[in-house]
Protein backbone atom coordinates (compact mmCIF):
# COMPACT_ATOMS: atom_id res chain seq x y z
CA UNK A 1 0.00 0.00 0.00
CA UNK A 2 1.50 3.39 -0.84
CA UNK A 3 2.09 5.91 1.75
CA UNK A 4 -0.07 8.85 2.16
CA UNK A 5 1.17 12.76 2.91
CA UNK A 6 0.32 12.10 6.29
CA UNK A 7 2.69 9.42 6.59
CA UNK A 8 5.33 11.43 5.39
CA UNK A 9 4.07 14.17 7.62
CA UNK A 10 4.88 11.30 10.62
CA UNK A 11 8.18 10.63 9.16
CA UNK A 12 9.57 14.07 9.45
CA UNK A 13 8.26 14.93 12.20
CA UNK A 14 9.53 12.21 13.97
CA UNK A 15 12.82 12.95 12.29
CA UNK A 16 13.05 16.26 13.38
CA UNK A 17 12.01 15.58 17.14
CA UNK A 18 14.95 13.17 16.80
CA UNK A 19 17.89 15.56 15.40
CA UNK A 20 18.48 12.34 13.03
CA UNK A 21 18.57 12.20 9.49
CA UNK A 22 16.77 10.44 6.63
CA UNK A 23 16.37 9.72 3.00
CA UNK A 24 14.41 12.37 0.94
CA UNK A 25 10.85 11.51 0.19
CA UNK A 26 11.44 12.04 -3.45
CA UNK A 27 13.89 9.38 -3.29
CA UNK A 28 10.77 7.09 -2.11
CA UNK A 29 8.02 8.79 -4.60
CA UNK A 30 7.38 11.68 -6.60
CA UNK A 31 5.46 14.50 -5.64
CA UNK A 32 5.27 18.07 -6.11
CA UNK A 33 5.85 21.46 -4.18
CA UNK A 34 1.90 21.81 -3.31
CA UNK A 35 2.65 18.16 -1.91
CA UNK A 36 5.12 19.25 -0.01
CA UNK A 37 3.42 22.19 1.72
CA UNK A 38 0.86 19.96 2.29
CA UNK A 39 2.98 17.71 3.84
CA UNK A 40 4.70 20.52 5.82
CA UNK A 41 1.35 21.45 7.33
CA UNK A 42 0.31 17.77 8.30
CA UNK A 43 4.07 17.40 10.19
CA UNK A 44 3.27 20.83 11.97
CA UNK A 45 -0.14 19.46 13.39
CA UNK A 46 1.61 17.01 15.11
CA UNK A 47 4.06 19.83 16.68
CA UNK A 48 0.52 21.56 18.02
CA UNK A 49 -0.88 18.81 18.99
CA UNK A 50 1.97 18.07 21.44
CA UNK A 51 1.57 21.11 22.49
CA UNK A 52 3.96 23.60 20.55
CA UNK A 53 2.33 26.94 19.09
CA UNK A 54 3.15 28.81 15.77
CA UNK A 55 4.96 31.84 16.89
CA UNK A 56 5.44 32.96 12.77
CA UNK A 57 7.15 32.51 9.72
CA UNK A 58 10.61 31.84 8.02
CA UNK A 59 11.22 32.88 4.15
CA UNK A 60 14.04 30.39 2.37
CA UNK A 61 16.00 30.77 -1.04
CA UNK A 62 14.80 34.85 -0.83
CA UNK A 63 19.08 35.32 -2.49
CA UNK A 64 19.68 34.88 -6.22
CA UNK A 65 22.46 33.15 -5.31
CA UNK A 66 20.32 29.89 -3.23
CA UNK A 67 17.73 30.38 -6.12
CA UNK A 68 20.44 29.19 -8.52
CA UNK A 69 21.77 26.80 -6.19
CA UNK A 70 18.01 24.84 -5.90
CA UNK A 71 17.26 25.81 -9.44
CA UNK A 72 13.98 27.45 -8.39
CA UNK A 73 12.66 31.25 -9.04
CA UNK A 74 10.50 31.49 -5.74
CA UNK A 75 10.81 31.77 -2.27
CA UNK A 76 9.72 29.01 0.19
CA UNK A 77 8.44 29.38 3.49
CA UNK A 78 8.12 27.39 7.01
CA UNK A 79 6.37 28.05 10.15
CA UNK A 80 8.20 28.74 12.98
CA UNK A 81 6.96 27.85 17.00
CA UNK A 82 8.22 28.49 20.38
CA UNK A 83 10.13 25.36 20.54
CA UNK A 84 12.35 26.45 18.27
CA UNK A 85 13.63 29.61 20.02
CA UNK A 86 16.98 30.10 21.42
CA UNK A 87 18.17 32.45 24.10
CA UNK A 88 20.31 35.58 22.73
CA UNK A 89 23.54 34.81 24.21
CA UNK A 90 21.99 31.67 25.07
CA UNK A 91 22.98 28.03 24.18
CA UNK A 92 22.00 25.35 22.09
CA UNK A 93 22.39 21.44 22.74
CA UNK A 94 24.04 19.74 19.32
CA UNK A 95 21.84 16.39 20.42
CA UNK A 96 18.99 17.98 19.39
CA UNK A 97 20.21 18.29 15.52
CA UNK A 98 20.89 16.40 12.69
CA UNK A 99 23.62 18.61 11.32
CA UNK A 100 22.61 22.15 12.11
CA UNK A 101 24.01 25.39 11.04
CA UNK A 102 23.73 28.79 11.31
CA UNK A 103 22.38 31.77 8.76
CA UNK A 104 22.48 35.68 9.69
CA UNK A 105 19.16 36.96 9.28
CA UNK A 106 16.70 40.13 9.65
CA UNK A 107 13.69 39.49 11.54
CA UNK A 108 10.36 41.16 11.59
CA UNK A 109 8.10 41.66 14.34
CA UNK A 110 4.16 42.14 13.10
CA UNK A 111 2.21 44.77 14.58
CA UNK A 112 -0.98 44.31 12.44
CA UNK A 113 -2.44 41.29 10.30
CA UNK A 114 -1.51 40.49 6.39
CA UNK A 115 -1.79 38.44 3.81
CA UNK A 116 -2.92 38.15 0.08
CA UNK A 117 -0.72 40.19 -2.44
CA UNK A 118 -0.02 43.63 -0.47
CA UNK A 119 2.60 46.43 -1.46
CA UNK A 120 5.80 46.85 0.45
CA UNK A 121 4.34 49.93 1.77
CA UNK A 122 1.13 47.94 3.04
CA UNK A 123 3.58 45.23 4.33
CA UNK A 124 5.67 48.06 6.59
CA UNK A 125 3.15 49.15 7.80
CA UNK A 126 2.01 46.14 9.46
CA UNK A 127 5.38 45.94 11.07
CA UNK A 128 6.11 46.68 14.71
CA UNK A 129 9.91 46.07 14.76
CA UNK A 130 12.75 44.96 12.82
CA UNK A 131 15.75 42.80 14.70
CA UNK A 132 18.73 41.31 14.16
CA UNK A 133 18.92 37.24 14.31
CA UNK A 134 20.14 34.32 13.10
CA UNK A 135 18.51 30.91 12.01
CA UNK A 136 19.69 27.46 12.98
CA UNK A 137 18.68 25.62 9.80
CA UNK A 138 18.99 22.15 9.88
CA UNK A 139 17.56 19.79 6.97
CA UNK A 140 16.39 16.73 7.92
CA UNK A 141 17.70 14.75 5.25
CA UNK A 142 21.01 12.98 4.67
CA UNK A 143 24.09 15.49 3.56
CA UNK A 144 21.38 18.42 3.64
CA UNK A 145 20.23 17.33 -0.29
CA UNK A 146 17.09 17.45 -1.05
CA UNK A 147 14.53 18.74 -3.70
CA UNK A 148 12.13 22.09 -3.73
CA UNK A 149 9.61 19.23 -3.05
CA UNK A 150 11.46 17.88 -0.25
CA UNK A 151 12.66 21.07 1.54
CA UNK A 152 9.36 22.23 1.70
CA UNK A 153 8.01 19.20 3.01
CA UNK A 154 10.91 19.33 6.05
CA UNK A 155 9.21 23.23 7.21
CA UNK A 156 12.39 24.81 5.17
CA UNK A 157 14.80 23.36 7.34
CA UNK A 158 13.78 25.03 10.05
CA UNK A 159 15.15 24.74 13.49
CA UNK A 160 15.67 27.25 15.52
CA UNK A 161 15.77 31.16 15.63
CA UNK A 162 17.67 33.45 17.91
CA UNK A 163 17.00 37.29 18.01
CA UNK A 164 18.62 40.36 19.02
CA UNK A 165 17.26 43.86 20.37
CA UNK A 166 13.82 45.14 18.48
CA UNK A 167 14.66 48.57 16.15
CA UNK A 168 11.83 51.04 15.04
CA UNK A 169 10.96 50.11 11.35
CA UNK A 170 11.31 53.38 10.43
CA UNK A 171 15.06 53.11 10.22
CA UNK A 172 16.37 52.13 6.66
CA UNK A 173 17.63 48.20 7.10
CA UNK A 174 17.68 47.68 3.22
CA UNK A 175 21.14 47.46 2.97
CA UNK A 176 23.35 47.12 6.53
CA UNK A 177 26.50 45.01 6.65
CA UNK A 178 27.00 42.55 8.70
CA UNK A 179 29.96 40.34 10.27
CA UNK A 180 29.18 36.36 11.13
CA UNK A 181 31.74 35.16 13.60
CA UNK A 182 32.66 31.75 14.79
CA UNK A 183 34.76 32.04 17.72
CA UNK A 184 35.73 35.44 17.18
CA UNK A 185 36.94 34.74 13.78
CA UNK A 186 34.95 36.20 10.66
CA UNK A 187 33.21 32.83 9.03
CA UNK A 188 30.51 34.87 6.77
CA UNK A 189 29.98 38.64 5.77
CA UNK A 190 27.03 40.20 3.37
CA UNK A 191 24.39 42.55 3.40
CA UNK A 192 20.64 42.74 4.15
CA UNK A 193 20.80 44.06 0.77
CA UNK A 194 20.95 40.11 -0.38
CA UNK A 195 17.18 39.67 0.71
CA UNK A 196 15.72 39.91 -2.28
CA UNK A 197 17.47 43.44 -2.95
CA UNK A 198 15.77 44.64 0.29
CA UNK A 199 14.26 42.66 3.20
CA UNK A 200 10.62 43.66 2.89
CA UNK A 201 10.17 41.93 -0.38
CA UNK A 202 10.69 39.28 1.60
CA UNK A 203 7.74 39.90 3.64
CA UNK A 204 5.47 40.84 0.64
CA UNK A 205 6.25 37.39 -0.76
CA UNK A 206 5.45 36.01 2.90
CA UNK A 207 2.01 37.65 3.38
CA UNK A 208 1.13 36.33 -0.70
CA UNK A 209 2.49 33.03 0.22
CA UNK A 210 0.74 31.89 3.79
CA UNK A 211 -2.52 33.27 2.20
CA UNK A 212 -2.18 30.40 -0.25
CA UNK A 213 -2.24 28.07 2.60
CA UNK A 214 -4.64 29.69 4.37
CA UNK A 215 -3.22 31.73 7.05
CA UNK A 216 -2.20 34.80 7.84
CA UNK A 217 0.31 36.71 9.51
CA UNK A 218 -1.01 38.33 12.92
CA UNK A 219 -0.26 40.54 15.38
CA UNK A 220 2.93 39.00 17.53
CA UNK A 221 4.55 37.19 14.87
CA UNK A 222 8.07 37.08 14.05
CA UNK A 223 8.63 36.77 10.15
CA UNK A 224 12.33 35.51 9.31
CA UNK A 225 13.41 37.51 5.95
CA UNK A 226 15.74 34.96 5.07
CA UNK A 227 19.37 33.97 4.98
CA UNK A 228 21.78 36.74 4.03
CA UNK A 229 24.66 34.53 3.60
CA UNK A 230 25.52 31.09 2.86
CA UNK A 231 25.19 28.99 6.23
CA UNK A 232 27.66 28.03 8.41
CA UNK A 233 28.00 24.27 9.99
CA UNK A 234 27.83 24.41 14.35
CA UNK A 235 29.94 22.31 16.35
CA UNK A 236 30.04 21.31 19.93
CA UNK A 237 32.30 24.54 21.69
CA UNK A 238 31.33 27.29 19.19
CA UNK A 239 30.40 30.49 20.12
CA UNK A 240 28.68 32.12 17.18
CA UNK A 241 28.03 35.81 17.33
CA UNK A 242 27.00 38.44 14.47
CA UNK A 243 27.16 41.99 14.14
CA UNK A 244 24.98 44.07 12.04
CA UNK A 245 25.24 47.56 11.12
CA UNK A 246 23.23 50.10 13.31
CA UNK A 247 21.05 47.46 14.77
CA UNK A 248 23.74 45.86 16.83
CA UNK A 249 24.77 42.13 17.92
CA UNK A 250 23.52 38.79 18.91
CA UNK A 251 25.22 35.55 19.95
CA UNK A 252 24.80 31.72 20.91
CA UNK A 253 26.75 28.98 21.68
CA UNK A 254 26.73 25.38 20.97
CA UNK A 255 26.83 22.46 23.72
CA UNK A 256 27.58 19.03 23.08
CA UNK B 1 64.50 35.89 -15.21
CA UNK B 2 66.40 38.37 -17.79
CA UNK B 3 66.02 42.00 -17.88
CA UNK B 4 65.57 41.71 -21.37
CA UNK B 5 62.60 39.05 -21.18
CA UNK B 6 60.92 41.36 -18.66
CA UNK B 7 61.21 43.84 -21.25
CA UNK B 8 59.74 42.05 -23.68
CA UNK B 9 56.69 41.03 -21.54
CA UNK B 10 55.79 44.58 -20.92
CA UNK B 11 56.10 45.51 -24.23
CA UNK B 12 53.49 42.91 -24.90
CA UNK B 13 51.05 43.99 -22.21
CA UNK B 14 51.43 47.51 -23.11
CA UNK B 15 50.42 46.46 -26.67
CA UNK B 16 47.51 44.56 -25.77
CA UNK B 17 46.24 47.48 -23.72
CA UNK B 18 46.81 50.00 -26.22
CA UNK B 19 45.23 47.48 -29.50
CA UNK B 20 42.57 46.19 -27.18
CA UNK B 21 43.48 42.42 -28.39
CA UNK B 22 44.38 40.48 -25.22
CA UNK B 23 47.05 38.23 -25.18
CA UNK B 24 47.66 34.49 -23.46
CA UNK B 25 48.54 34.49 -19.79
CA UNK B 26 52.62 35.44 -19.28
CA UNK B 27 53.06 33.64 -16.39
CA UNK B 28 55.13 30.18 -17.39
CA UNK B 29 58.17 32.53 -18.60
CA UNK B 30 58.28 33.02 -15.21
CA UNK B 31 59.45 30.57 -11.75
CA UNK B 32 56.18 29.88 -9.99
CA UNK B 33 54.63 33.04 -8.18
CA UNK B 34 57.73 35.30 -8.58
CA UNK B 35 55.71 38.26 -7.87
CA UNK B 36 58.81 40.43 -7.79
CA UNK B 37 59.81 39.95 -11.51
CA UNK B 38 55.64 40.59 -11.93
CA UNK B 39 55.97 44.04 -11.04
CA UNK B 40 59.17 44.55 -12.61
CA UNK B 41 57.35 44.26 -15.73
CA UNK B 42 54.21 46.41 -13.92
CA UNK B 43 56.90 49.01 -12.72
CA UNK B 44 58.42 49.60 -17.14
CA UNK B 45 55.07 50.19 -17.95
CA UNK B 46 53.93 52.57 -15.50
CA UNK B 47 57.45 54.33 -16.59
CA UNK B 48 56.20 54.11 -20.22
CA UNK B 49 52.99 55.34 -19.47
CA UNK B 50 53.98 58.64 -17.52
CA UNK B 51 56.48 59.50 -20.24
CA UNK B 52 54.10 58.55 -22.46
CA UNK B 53 52.03 61.71 -20.50
CA UNK B 54 49.17 59.92 -18.51
CA UNK B 55 49.00 61.35 -14.98
CA UNK B 56 49.52 59.37 -11.82
CA UNK B 57 46.65 59.80 -9.61
CA UNK B 58 46.10 56.79 -7.27
CA UNK B 59 46.28 52.98 -6.75
CA UNK B 60 44.32 50.46 -6.29
CA UNK B 61 44.72 47.49 -4.37
CA UNK B 62 43.86 44.35 -5.41
CA UNK B 63 43.33 40.73 -4.23
CA UNK B 64 41.81 42.15 -0.74
CA UNK B 65 38.92 39.09 -0.38
CA UNK B 66 40.45 35.75 1.30
CA UNK B 67 38.60 33.57 -1.39
CA UNK B 68 40.02 35.42 -4.02
CA UNK B 69 43.49 34.91 -2.54
CA UNK B 70 42.56 31.31 -1.97
CA UNK B 71 42.10 31.26 -5.93
CA UNK B 72 45.40 32.60 -7.04
CA UNK B 73 47.12 30.58 -4.35
CA UNK B 74 48.56 33.87 -2.69
CA UNK B 75 48.55 35.34 1.15
CA UNK B 76 48.80 39.03 0.04
CA UNK B 77 46.80 41.55 -1.62
CA UNK B 78 48.38 43.39 -4.98
CA UNK B 79 48.38 46.46 -6.68
CA UNK B 80 48.38 48.40 -9.66
CA UNK B 81 48.47 52.20 -10.98
CA UNK B 82 45.65 54.41 -11.34
CA UNK B 83 46.12 56.95 -14.11
CA UNK B 84 44.35 60.50 -15.23
CA UNK B 85 42.53 58.66 -17.85
CA UNK B 86 40.97 55.92 -16.39
CA UNK B 87 38.21 58.54 -13.96
CA UNK B 88 35.02 58.46 -15.21
CA UNK B 89 32.43 61.08 -13.97
CA UNK B 90 30.03 59.50 -11.79
CA UNK B 91 27.37 58.83 -13.59
CA UNK B 92 28.68 58.95 -17.19
CA UNK B 93 28.31 56.76 -20.34
CA UNK B 94 31.42 54.62 -20.14
CA UNK B 95 32.60 52.95 -23.64
CA UNK B 96 33.03 49.35 -24.29
CA UNK B 97 35.67 50.75 -27.13
CA UNK B 98 37.66 51.15 -24.04
CA UNK B 99 37.74 47.79 -22.66
CA UNK B 100 38.17 44.59 -23.39
CA UNK B 101 36.38 42.27 -21.10
CA UNK B 102 35.52 44.38 -18.25
CA UNK B 103 34.25 43.51 -15.21
CA UNK B 104 32.48 45.72 -11.85
CA UNK B 105 32.93 45.84 -8.14
CA UNK B 106 31.68 48.31 -5.32
CA UNK B 107 34.83 49.69 -3.38
CA UNK B 108 35.44 52.36 -1.06
CA UNK B 109 38.17 54.85 -2.25
CA UNK B 110 40.40 56.83 0.18
CA UNK B 111 41.27 60.44 -0.71
CA UNK B 112 44.79 60.93 0.69
CA UNK B 113 45.39 63.98 2.41
CA UNK B 114 49.60 64.04 2.96
CA UNK B 115 52.49 62.35 1.49
CA UNK B 116 53.12 58.73 3.16
CA UNK B 117 57.40 58.42 2.22
CA UNK B 118 57.71 56.56 6.05
CA UNK B 119 57.95 52.66 5.15
CA UNK B 120 56.99 51.70 8.87
CA UNK B 121 53.55 53.78 8.75
CA UNK B 122 51.46 52.58 11.34
CA UNK B 123 48.01 52.11 11.17
CA UNK B 124 47.22 55.54 13.12
CA UNK B 125 49.03 57.50 10.88
CA UNK B 126 47.48 56.04 7.65
CA UNK B 127 43.91 56.61 9.59
CA UNK B 128 45.21 60.62 9.63
CA UNK B 129 46.41 60.62 6.48
CA UNK B 130 43.15 59.77 5.13
CA UNK B 131 41.13 62.63 4.05
CA UNK B 132 38.01 61.88 2.94
CA UNK B 133 36.51 57.86 2.11
CA UNK B 134 34.18 58.05 -1.09
CA UNK B 135 32.21 55.11 -2.62
CA UNK B 136 33.63 53.80 -5.82
CA UNK B 137 33.21 51.52 -8.51
CA UNK B 138 35.88 50.11 -10.02
CA UNK B 139 35.42 48.70 -13.44
CA UNK B 140 38.17 45.98 -14.11
CA UNK B 141 39.56 44.46 -17.02
CA UNK B 142 42.64 42.05 -18.05
CA UNK B 143 44.82 42.41 -21.65
CA UNK B 144 44.65 38.29 -20.56
CA UNK B 145 42.53 36.35 -22.79
CA UNK B 146 39.35 35.28 -20.93
CA UNK B 147 40.61 36.33 -17.75
CA UNK B 148 42.90 33.30 -17.32
CA UNK B 149 44.96 35.27 -14.70
CA UNK B 150 47.76 33.96 -12.05
CA UNK B 151 49.00 36.03 -9.99
CA UNK B 152 52.07 36.68 -11.87
CA UNK B 153 49.62 37.75 -15.10
CA UNK B 154 47.40 39.89 -13.04
CA UNK B 155 50.28 41.77 -11.20
CA UNK B 156 52.28 42.18 -14.68
CA UNK B 157 48.91 43.26 -16.09
CA UNK B 158 48.97 46.96 -13.45
CA UNK B 159 46.78 44.44 -11.16
CA UNK B 160 43.69 44.19 -14.01
CA UNK B 161 43.07 47.79 -13.38
CA UNK B 162 40.10 49.61 -15.97
CA UNK B 163 38.59 52.36 -15.33
CA UNK B 164 37.00 53.92 -11.94
CA UNK B 165 34.44 56.30 -10.77
CA UNK B 166 33.91 58.26 -7.32
CA UNK B 167 30.84 59.15 -5.56
CA UNK B 168 30.70 62.80 -4.85
CA UNK B 169 29.71 62.43 -0.88
CA UNK B 170 33.16 62.60 0.31
CA UNK B 171 33.24 61.39 4.56
CA UNK B 172 35.26 61.54 7.44
CA UNK B 173 36.40 58.51 8.76
CA UNK B 174 35.00 59.46 12.34
CA UNK B 175 31.28 59.78 10.67
CA UNK B 176 31.48 55.80 9.30
CA UNK B 177 31.74 52.37 10.06
CA UNK B 178 33.59 50.92 7.51
CA UNK B 179 33.84 47.40 8.90
CA UNK B 180 29.96 47.24 8.94
CA UNK B 181 28.58 49.23 6.13
CA UNK B 182 26.83 47.19 3.60
CA UNK B 183 27.15 47.24 -0.16
CA UNK B 184 24.75 46.40 -2.79
CA UNK B 185 25.75 46.57 -6.27
CA UNK B 186 22.46 46.97 -8.28
CA UNK B 187 21.00 46.71 -11.87
CA UNK B 188 17.58 47.54 -12.37
CA UNK B 189 16.85 48.23 -8.41
CA UNK B 190 17.96 43.79 -8.28
CA UNK B 191 20.99 43.39 -6.20
CA UNK B 192 24.10 41.83 -8.80
CA UNK B 193 26.78 42.14 -5.55
CA UNK B 194 26.01 42.32 -2.03
CA UNK B 195 28.84 42.60 0.74
CA UNK B 196 30.23 44.36 3.83
CA UNK B 197 33.29 47.12 4.02
CA UNK B 198 34.65 43.68 6.30
CA UNK B 199 34.87 42.12 3.11
CA UNK B 200 38.36 43.74 2.27
CA UNK B 201 40.89 42.08 4.39
CA UNK B 202 38.53 42.69 7.98
CA UNK B 203 38.48 46.59 7.27
CA UNK B 204 39.03 48.62 4.01
CA UNK B 205 41.61 50.30 6.32
CA UNK B 206 43.92 47.72 6.58
CA UNK B 207 43.97 46.99 3.00
CA UNK B 208 45.05 50.99 3.13
CA UNK B 209 47.86 50.44 5.61
CA UNK B 210 49.37 47.44 3.58
CA UNK B 211 49.25 49.85 0.44
CA UNK B 212 50.79 52.78 1.99
CA UNK B 213 53.78 50.78 3.92
CA UNK B 214 54.54 48.55 0.31
CA UNK B 215 54.27 51.66 -1.59
CA UNK B 216 56.72 53.91 0.40
CA UNK B 217 59.10 50.58 0.16
CA UNK B 218 58.85 49.93 -3.43
CA UNK B 219 59.69 53.95 -4.09
CA UNK B 220 56.19 55.53 -4.93
CA UNK B 221 54.90 56.40 -1.61
CA UNK B 222 51.65 57.69 -2.00
CA UNK B 223 51.10 61.68 -2.18
CA UNK B 224 49.02 64.19 -0.78
CA UNK B 225 45.58 63.99 -2.97
CA UNK B 226 46.22 60.40 -4.69
CA UNK B 227 43.23 57.89 -4.77
CA UNK B 228 43.07 54.60 -3.31
CA UNK B 229 40.65 51.98 -4.41
CA UNK B 230 40.91 50.20 -1.38
CA UNK B 231 39.33 46.39 -2.75
CA UNK B 232 36.05 44.76 -3.78
CA UNK B 233 33.33 44.70 -0.96
CA UNK B 234 31.43 41.66 -2.44
CA UNK B 235 31.76 39.54 -5.33
CA UNK B 236 32.70 40.59 -8.87
CA UNK B 237 30.35 40.75 -11.54
CA UNK B 238 30.57 41.05 -15.10
CA UNK B 239 29.42 44.61 -17.20
CA UNK B 240 25.55 44.89 -18.25
CA UNK B 241 25.67 46.39 -21.87
CA UNK B 242 23.29 49.49 -22.16
CA UNK B 243 22.32 49.68 -18.35
CA UNK B 244 23.42 51.69 -15.37
CA UNK B 245 24.72 49.91 -12.46
CA UNK B 246 24.95 51.59 -9.30
CA UNK B 247 27.09 50.86 -6.18
CA UNK B 248 25.63 51.88 -2.94
CA UNK B 249 27.30 52.06 0.54
CA UNK B 250 25.32 52.54 3.57
CA UNK B 251 26.62 55.32 5.55
CA UNK B 252 28.86 56.31 2.67
CA UNK B 253 26.65 57.26 -0.54
CA UNK B 254 26.01 55.97 -3.94
CA UNK B 255 28.01 56.22 -7.15
CA UNK B 256 26.88 55.21 -10.90
CA UNK B 257 28.36 53.76 -14.25
CA UNK B 258 26.37 53.98 -17.45
CA UNK B 259 27.46 51.08 -19.58
CA UNK B 260 25.64 52.47 -22.92
CA UNK B 261 28.54 53.51 -24.80
CA UNK B 262 29.27 52.08 -28.17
Amino acid sequence: MSKSLNDYAAFLDQAAAEGREVPQISEDRAFTVDEGYAIQALSLARRYARGERRVGVKMGLTSRVKMTQVGVNEVIWGRLTDAMRVEEGGSISLARYAHPRVEPELAFLMKAPLAGEVSAVEALAAVEAVAPAMEIIDSRYRNFKFTLPDVVADNSSSSGFVLGGWHSPTLDFSNLGLVMEADGRAVQVGSTAAILGHPVRSLVAAARMVARWGESLKPGDIVLAGGITAAHPLAAGMHIRTQFQTLGALSFSVKE
Amino acid sequence: MTSHLITDLAGKIHEAWSTRNPIAPIRDHFAAADTDAAYAVQNINTTRWEAEGRRLVGRKIGLTSKAVQKQLGVDQPDYGMLFHDMEVPDGWEISRKDLIQPKVEAEIAFVVGRDLDEENLSIAEVIRAVEYALPAIEVVDSRIADWKIGIVDTIADNASSGLYVLGGSPKRLTDIDLRLCGMSLDCRGEPLSTGVGAACLGNPLNAMWWLARTMARAGRPLKAGDTVLSGALGPMVTVQWGEVMEARIEGLGSVRGDYSKE
